[in-house]
């Protein structure tokens, strides 16, 4: 098939959740909401059951703010809406990591705002190496399986959880390959997120085979023609609007530090231990490089200007979620690293509730400009 | 040869032609903005100044909010970079530029080269904006210009504590309520906008000269809040609302002769 029919299809599943989850509905399948940022979907997978990824969409607020102040990421809040809008309407449960204040209030809102589906929390250490982060971690994902089997009745073993982690890795691969092509490879910001976006949606076997094919594809396609190359940070790049600027003003997205990108791929889970969920406790312990994971040295202010001068970038640009104060703390010490190796950075502030690009658009211009 | 630059801005459409040597023909701004006669108005005004036609163009290019939606220039370019261009022509050791207009702040740094080498951009908010004046002026019943005049009788000012222009418009009502004179409460409207256009300043690093550009630096109340809140001297020119204008016809006429 050719690369835009590949493109084209996973954009129809970027684009229409809903349709993929009637589809693993009709097909008799379970499915679990699994909210941001890092919900273990290897055990969910295991256990028969789809894991299906909410980072909310861009709609007008009006029956979460019952339950959320107003100073809140509008990704929890749209989560939230959705729920409560009936959207998710069909999944047995949601899972939401308890990383950041917002996830934790989401989690707490849920119980009483969509009591119709069942809200699981999985409870991550911040102290991620240490033993005692090892078991508590352990502990919470036996919390997991425990509460998505009352949730949905499917059964938990160590042989499909090998299994799952097996797929999760492979997928993990084929996506930082495709992270890598895509870099050079002719191919649109639109197109790029559609790749990522649309993995949410799928059962990452199923994901991977189409992404494998894509890969194949860029290796022989024709190579990126775009005068500016940047490098972008953040929680979402979604909107379709605000990609569109990218394109139409010939600004390449080199690499990307995206939590919902390329962050979810970085890590793969380690397939030798004897009790795999001590492999998924060991896959959180080596997890780093995120905002949202505790680390008190910063490495991945350097992991940032690193890639981004590894992939030729000649700018950072950072798409803000407004009120993620985890993200937010982060911007100063990257802000002050770029400028220290002389590459420009840009700050622009997103939001689920935004109807006009136009000022993001003339920032990323005149941002392209001046690089 | 000329080139023609135009800068639609939020609230008024500019437009300056230029000739080979790099000096103003004409010039013209119209309070008018995208999707009315404004674009078309500024141009007729500045082909008849100067007697030219389109034809006599070498070029054309188009800045400001309604750039994207103007299709008949040869260029389009935003609004920060044709600042950085009008404010290092007529100002060439400017490091700084603050540019106020109608419903943005931008603050530009210009390196030695005379290249834009960073800016930022306000929050999606009119306060300390030109929208912002606009909105007191209307409920003290002044003209915009007269802002200015008033500020200067004041030799105090009255603190406008709210940044958002909703909540300091209940505030100077206030004011007003409790007998406040009219020139203390302009000369704090104005030190309002410094304040607020000040600390994204900061962020951005102010390096001397710094101009101010844009509508509102027209206003001498803002400018000397400016200075007394930055402590440095802000230079000013009469071109400070055509520079977005002056630097689109400049990026034209570069293009051409590159």
């Amino acid at each position: 098939m050719a690369v835009k029919e590949l493109f084209a299809q996973l954009h129809e599943i970027a684009e229409n959740p809903r349709a993929q989850l009637d589809k693993y509905l009709a097909q008799g399948k379970k499915v679990v909401a699994v909210a941001p940022i890092y919900t273990p979907e290897e055990i969910i997978h295991s256990m028969g059951i789809v894991p299906m990824g909410v980072w909310g969409a861009d709609l007008e607020l009006n029956e979460a703010k019952k339950y959320f102040p107003a100073f809140i990421s509008a990704i929890v809040q749209s989560i939230l809406e959705c729920g409560i809008r009936g959207d998710y309407k069909g999944v047995s449960a949601l899972v939401v990591p308890s990383l950041c204040d917002n996830l934790m209030v989401l989690g707490q809102n849920w119980k009483y705002a969509v009591p119709d589906i069942p809200y699981v929390p999985m409870s991550y250490p911040q102290n991620r190496k240490p033993a005692y982060g090892k078991k508590f971690c352990k502990a919470s994902y036996e919390r997991v399986i425990n509460d998505l089997t009352i949730a949905t009745g499917c059964k938990y073993s160590h042989p499909a959880l090998r299994e799952s982690i097996k797929i999760y890795n492979e997928h993990n691969a084929v996506m930082r390959e495709f992270a890598e092509l895509a870099s050079e490879a002719k191919i649109s910001a639109v197109e790029r997120h559609d790749v990522f976006k649309s993995a949410w949606f799928m059962l990452k076997e199923e994901h991977t085979a189409i992404v494998k094919q894509i890969n194949e594809e860029l290796k022989n396609g024709p190579k990126a023609d775009e005068t500016a190359r940047v490098y972008v940070s953040g929680v979402l790049a979604d909107a379709p609007q605000l990609l569109k600027v990218f394109d139409d003003n010939g600004v390449k997205i080199v690499f990307d530090d995206v939590a919902a990108e390329s962050r979810q791929y970085r890590t793969d889970c380690p397939e030798d231990f004897q009790d795999p969920i001590d492999g998924m406790a060991q896959k959180w312990a080596n997890m780093d490089n995120c905002s949202f994971l505790y680390d008190r040295d910063k490495k991945r202010v350097g992991m940032i200007v690193e890639q981004a001068k590894a992939h030729k970038a000649q700018g950072v640009i950072v798409l803000m979620t407004k009120f993620s104060d985890t993200e937010e703390f982060d911007f100063v010490p990257i802000k002050r690293a770029c400028e220290k190796e002389g590459i420009q950075i840009l700050n622009i502030e997103v939001d689920r509730q935004m109807v006009n690009y136009e000022q993001a658009s003339t920032m990323i211009q005149a941002f392209k400009e001046m690089i | 040869m000329y080139t023609l630059g135009i800068d639609i801005g939020s609230t008024t459409s500019k437009a300056v032609i230029l000739n080979e040597n790099k000096e103003i023909v004409a010039q013209s701004i119209v309070v008018a903005t995208v999707g009315t006669n404004g674009v078309s108005k500024a141009i007729e005004n500045v082909m008849t100044e100067s007697g030219l036609t389109m034809d006599d163009m070498a070029c054309s290019t188009a800045t400001g909010y309604g750039r994207q939606t103007y299709d008949g220039a040869t260029y389009q370019v935003s609004e920060l970079s044709c600042h950085a261009i009008g404010v290092h022509h007529v100002f060439p050791d400017a490091r700084t530029v603050i540019d106020i207009g109608g419903q943005d702040a931008k603050v530009l740094s210009i390196n030695d080269s005379g290249k834009m080498s960073n800016f930022i951009m306000n929050d999606k908010c009119a306060a300390g904006t030109g929208r912002f004046l606009d909105v007191m002026a209307n409920i003290l019943q002044l003209d915009i210009s007269e802002l200015e005049v008033e500020a200067a009788k004041a030799e105090d000012a009255v603190s406008i504590s709210s940044t958002c222009t909703v909540f300091a418009e209940s505030e100077v009502i206030s004011q007003l309520a409790n007998g406040i004179p009219i020139p203390e409460l302009v000369k704090g409207i104005c030190e309002s906008v410094a304040i607020r256009v000040a600390s994204q300043a900061r962020r951005g690093g102010i390096r001397e000269e710094v101009v101010m550009s844009g509508g509102v630096a027209r206003n001498a109340g803002v400018r000397n809040a400016m200075e007394k809140e930055l402590g440095v001297t802000i230079r000013y020119s009469e071109l400070s609302q055509l520079m977005g204008a002056l630097g689109a016809a400049l990026y034209g006429l570069n293009k051409i002769n590159a």
